[in-house]
């Protein structure tokens, strides 16, 4: 059984680097989830646990990970867009739910794990960090709104949400670690807007290219290697699969040609070809934060050490109220 | 080719506005001037320098580009006292600039001028008022604004023709205002702008108290700051993005 990691998806997708300076002005929807995630790994991972946990032992870690997140946005002159994923459940396929829900975990727990290299931590970590937990979900609505960050709450999947936003021009780049924004139809995806140093810059028509492929090619070509949705076929890599869609043109001649069924192939098309979406959104770029507003909320109201996010603050007040030169060349 | 003499407090002086700003710089070893333009990282403060061929006692450059870390220059230039003189030679083959006064002579390692942030361009800016004023006023103005808060408000009251420079703390406030006849010259337009206490005070750092500083502001926009070096053989431009107001 081969599941497509994002190692195999990330030997196709064409990428480059590209500098924040390049990028001010610009609008992101990011996904919410994968980008909170992170940081909020981070902070767990780095941060003495009294500093986040509220007196009816509420843990909010998020809120130091997001005010540590933000100022990258700010001080680089981008607008982000938050993009939640709307409940999994919403999924029509239950199944499918449950198999993506599976491999987030086992994926979150080893990236832990490796970042660490430490197995007793890393499973206490995990146990800790496991699911974002319904404080977690409104307490981090509750600062991006007081920050006056734009949010959207997606129908099912935060990814194939901003991906669609991106492909009608609403924003200028997806924001995600995931290689499956490609399959979503972003046109350009930023990576490793949590990492230190410049972002990478996927492109979707540039992928396309490199391999002569449609997107509903590309698509099937994941789909044989496997997906966060479905199983692969064993002993297809990209390159194989490649090959098999070039010759034969999509999905079904190349399960013909093979013998081979895969389960649910149909419905896994369809959730990247046409993923539930919506087009209730709004996307502003005149962002004026509050900043008192949210330092009370994050400090007063969830009580957290003020001494973790007030350098963050600093700097996002920092950012937003100071104009820069360029801004009247 | 680069070999020029120079009075080291001339030099100090002017080295002292760019590394308020920034660490590292090029300088443009022009054939009639040297000159160094340079922003800070975050984009918000510029200063443009020039020093005249007839600022050094003796001055010979062709046209070349050398990139400095400015504390070790500055160091190394600090070993003279005011009235000394200071020679500056460039050898192109080591790509090293000696440095030598007095009885010591240094050797300070260039860096890749490619590697330092690029130079920006001077925004063409349309501002309204022209307030020229001594170093000494200005200090006190931005003294007065730091006692409350981290940044001023800048501005012209074009109908009672006075400078004001103004700070809002939480608790406390200061007005430091300055009529037509405290100035030594006021060309008064709309001109009302915020800023950074971090920056200009840095900026006031270098400029001294005796200067005749030229402020030219106008409403929510950058502001130009100037003031001759070297006597009248230079000359400094500072310019400074202002924050946005908002209420």
């Amino acid at each position: 059984m081969e599941v497509m990691g994002n190692a195999d998806l990330r030997r196709l997708a064409a990428i480059e680097d590209i500098g924040f300076d390049t990028l001010g002005g610009s609008v992101v929807a990011v996904d919410a989830h994968n980008w909170l995630y992170r940081y909020l790994t981070t902070t767990v991972k780095f941060t003495d646990a009294r500093a986040y946990t509220t007196a009816d032992d509420e843990e909010v870690a998020n809120l130091i990970g997001v005010v540590q997140g933000l100022p990258k946005f700010f001080e680089h002159d981008i607008v982000p867009v938050f993009v939640f994923d709307g409940g999994v459940t919403e999924l029509k396929d239950d199944e499918v739910a449950e198999r993506r829900e599976a491999r987030e975990q086992a994926e979150e727990k080893r990236a832990e794990a490796e970042d660490r290299g430490d197995s007793v931590a890393a499973a206490r970590l995990e146990a800790r960090t496991q699911r974002l937990t319904g404080v977690i979900h409104e307490t981090t609505r509750g600062l991006l709104e007081r920050l006056d960050v734009p949010i959207v709450e997606a129908p099912a999947e935060g990814e194939a949400q901003a991906s669609y936003m991106a492909a009608r021009n609403d924003v200028d780049y997806v924001g995600s670690e995931d290689y499956d924004t490609l399959l979503f139809g972003a046109p350009e995806t930023l990576r490793q807007l949590t990492s230190a140093g410049d972002p990478e810059l996927m492109g979707l028509e540039s992928t396309l290219e490199r391999h002569g492929l449609t997107r509903e090619q590309l698509v099937d070509v994941a789909i044989l290697c496997g997906t966060d949705f479905n199983e692969g076929i064993t002993g297809v890599g990209p390159k194989t699969a490649v090959e098999a869609i070039t010759e034969h043109g999509d999905l079904w001649s190349v399960l013909d040609d093979r013998g081979v069924y895969i389960e649910s192939a149909d419905r896994v098309r369809d959730l990247f070809l046409d993923p539930p979406v919506t087009d209730e959104y709004d996307v502003r770029t005149d962002i004026s934060p509050d900043i008192d507003a949210a330092r009370a909320y994050v400090t007063g109201e969830w009580g957290v050490a003020a001494d973790e996010v007030e350098r963050g603050f600093e700097r996002i007040e920092a950012a937003t109220v100071q104009t820069g030169l360029d801004d009247w060349a | 080719m680069f070999k020029a003499i120079v009075g080291a407090s001339t030099l100090q002086d002017a080295l002292d506005s760019v590394s308020v700003l920034v660490d590292e710089c090029k300088i443009r070893l022009n054939e009639d001037d040297l000159s160094i333009r340079a922003v800070d990282p975050a984009n918000v403060g510029m200063v443009d320098l020039t020093l005249d061929a007839a600022a050094f006692e003796s001055y010979e450059a062709d046209g070349g580009v050398i990139g400095v870390n400015l504390a070790k220059l500055e160091d190394f230039v600090g070993m003279a006292s005011g009235d000394q003189l200071v020679e500056l030679e460039l050898d192109e083959e080591t790509r090293k600039l000696n440095i030598r006064m007095d009885g010591l002579s240094s050797t300070l390692a260039l860096i890749d001028p490619d590697s330092i942030r690029q130079e920006p361009d001077i925004p063409d800016l349309d501002l309204a008022s022209e307030i020229v004023l001594e170093g000494a006023q200005l200090d006190r103005g931005i003294k007065a604004g730091d006692m409350v808060s981290d940044h001023v408000r800048l501005r012209v009251n074009a109908d009672a023709e006075a400078f004001h420079i103004e700070a809002e703390g939480d608790t406390d406030d200061v007005d430091f205002q300055l009529d037509a006849d405290d100035l030594i010259a006021l060309t008064a337009g709309a001109a009302d702008s915020l800023f950074s206490l971090d920056y200009l005070k840095d900026m006031n750092k270098a400029i001294p108290k005796d200067a005749e500083v030229t402020v030219e502001l106008g409403e929510e926009f950058p502001v130009k700051v100037h003031y001759a070096v070297a006597e009248g053989q230079g000359n400094v431009t500072y310019m400074l993005a202002p924050r946005i107001q908002s209420e």
